[in-house]
């Protein structure tokens, strides 16, 4: 009993860890820029495919396409603020929304036409590979996956909190004007903000693909996750969605060890009711929008 | 009333600007605020006084008009070059990120000097210098401060980047009259360091007290102007029945 306790509070922090960098772009960015990103799951999605592109045409290792998706995707991030949030942040929230839910359609069935609705997986040395701690059996991947998402997370961290141009960031979801008015670029940084929540999507896209199958039309499944993770930390802050998918992560792990995975869903969303019946602002417990 | 000075500090001519393109708010406002003084702007609500101030800021683009600082033209430029004209803007409300400490706070105000880290934490440390009681709490989050000590942060957040134009807006809404008059204090110790200062108020005693110049705007148009003398006697008492204060 205490193994099989072990075993699903291992895994379920190491799923939860691979969830916080799903969610944490769309957290920042909503948090930040007031942007609601439901394109968000398009990216982890093209992320997932670009991990598996670099591995069959270029055999280049996952791990390794995680630290190339960063990049890649910063740009990619950086590229659809100027062309399309730009044209929407100032406006009423609803038509951010209805522009990323364009842009999500839009990438999913190019991704559709590009790959079909064939289920993919990532298959490497490690995919089917055990570490045995005493009695305590951890798969390779999820392991592997989750010190990836630890890394991220904490640079992440470093980046919004010990840098000028993160507390910069920090700065302007909390006081756009303010921060405007002491010669802050905050269109720059709008697109270095949404430049890194997408990077981090798309590592999470590599990171998911590790463990997880995927096809084009599977990424909602993503963005119900991510959204979920979301209002339950709340808007914009590292701990509390790191804290969130935490949670998420070890409540899938333990239904999933003694229930059909059917149920998975269920029990998510009723804890995420109750939780909000009783703390209305989610785990974090405050309403202003801030990181 | 001719207004007769040596220098201009900031020239703004026939301003027109507002927030949708076609219905301005101001309609061709001309002040010209002479330098080390404190010029204040008053009006009644809807008068046009914060939207000057956001357009002189660079926060809102002017439809036409002309607004100069030391003879050169900034109308047209961006917010961050204004800051870096050596305009700065003291919004109004109270704007201190609560999330960041005092010291991230104060930091930021120095956004412009981030490319000299010395000269930067030498700017920081002055400002610690001149407000030693902010030093004792630089580490915590200035959201938990009192309002006036979020006033103190946000005026040294200010002076980091050593601003010559102080744009001031509403600076004792929400404030208890006594921490007011410390704000009222605190601006003439600014002018009296040679600093300009563009006041907006609606307390209008108290920005006379300290004016050396005021213009009146009224539905977006110059209305009346003169120096604090002329605004102290007759004129004061008619400005303040005209504003019904």
């Amino acid at each position: 009993m205490v193994t099989t306790v072990a075993g699903i509070v291992a895994n379920g922090i190491l799923l939860g860890l691979v969830y916080a960098i799903a969610a944490l772009g769309l957290s920042l960015i909503m948090g930040v820029m007031g942007i609601i990103n439901v394109a968000h799951s398009a990216f982890i999605m093209l992320g997932s495919f670009l991990a598996l592109g670099l591995l069959e045409w270029a055999h280049i290792d996952p791990i390794a396409s995680f630290f190339i998706a960063l990049p890649i995707f910063f740009v990619v991030g950086a590229v659809v603020y100027r062309l399309i949030v730009t044209r929407v942040e100032r406006a009423h929230q609803t038509q951010g929304l209805i522009a990323m839910f364009g842009l999500m359609v839009l990438i999913e069935n190019l991704g559709t036409i590009a790959w079909t609705t064939d289920t993919r997986v990532i298959t490497v040395g490690y995919s089917n590979a055990n570490l045995t701690v005493g009695p305590l059996i951890i798969a390779d991947a999820p392991l592997i996956a989750g010190v990836l998402a630890v890394v991220l997370i904490l640079a992440l961290r470093l980046f919004l909190h010990s840098t000028m141009v993160g507390r910069a960031i920090r700065a302007m979801g909390q006081n756009r004007d303010a921060a405007l008015s002491l010669g802050i670029n905050v269109r720059r940084l709008s697109a270095i903000m949404f430049g890194l929540g997408i990077a981090s999507a798309g590592a999470a896209g590599v990171a998911l693909a590790m463990i997880f199958p995927f096809a084009p039309q599977t990424q909602i499944q993503w963005l119900a996750w991510a959204f979920l993770i979301v209002v339950l930390g709340g808007l914009g802050r590292v701990e509390s969605t790191l804290v969130s998918a935490l949670m998420v992560g070890l409540i899938q792990t333990a239904a999933t060890a003694f229930l059909p995975f059917d149920y998975v869903y269920l029990i998510l969303y009723v804890a995420l009711a109750t939780i909000l019946s009783v703390r209305r602002q989610g785990l974090r417990g405050v309403a202003r929008r801030a990181i | 009333m001719i207004r007769r000075m040596d220098a201009v500090k900031l020239d703004v001519q026939k301003l027109v600007a507002g927030y949708i393109p076609g219905h301005p708010i101001l309609h061709g406002v001309n002040l010209k605020i002479a330098p080390g003084q404190i010029t204040v702007v008053l009006g009644p609500n809807g008068a046009g006084k914060s939207t000057a101030l956001r357009v002189l800021a660079g926060f809102l683009a002017a439809e036409s008009g002309s607004v100069r600082l030391d003879g050169d033209e900034i109308v047209d430029l961006p917010t961050y070059r204004h800051i870096e004209s050596g305009i700065a803007l003291l919004p109004q409300g109270h704007s201190v990120f609560p999330d960041l400490t005092v010291a991230e706070n104060i930091e930021l105000g120095g956004w412009i000097l981030r490319g000299d880290r010395r000269r930067l934490h030498q700017a920081v440390d002055d400002v610690f210098t001149r407000y030693p009681h902010l030093r004792d709490l630089r580490n915590k989050s200035a959201g938990s401060l009192s309002g006036g000590q979020q006033r103190t942060v946000e005026i040294a957040r200010l002076l980091v980047s050593n601003p010559r134009v102080l744009l001031i807006d509403e600076p004792s809404v929400g404030l208890s009259p006594v921490i007011a008059s410390q704000v009222y204090r605190e601006l003439t110790a600014l002018k009296a360091e040679g600093r300009t200062i563009l006041l907006v108020d609606q307390d209008i005693r108290a920005a006379i007290r300290i004016a050396d110049y005021i213009y009146v705007l009224n539905s977006g148009k110059n209305e009346i102007e003169g120096d604090r003398a002329a605004f102290e006697g007759d004129l004061g008492a008619l400005v303040r029945g005209w504003l019904g204060v």
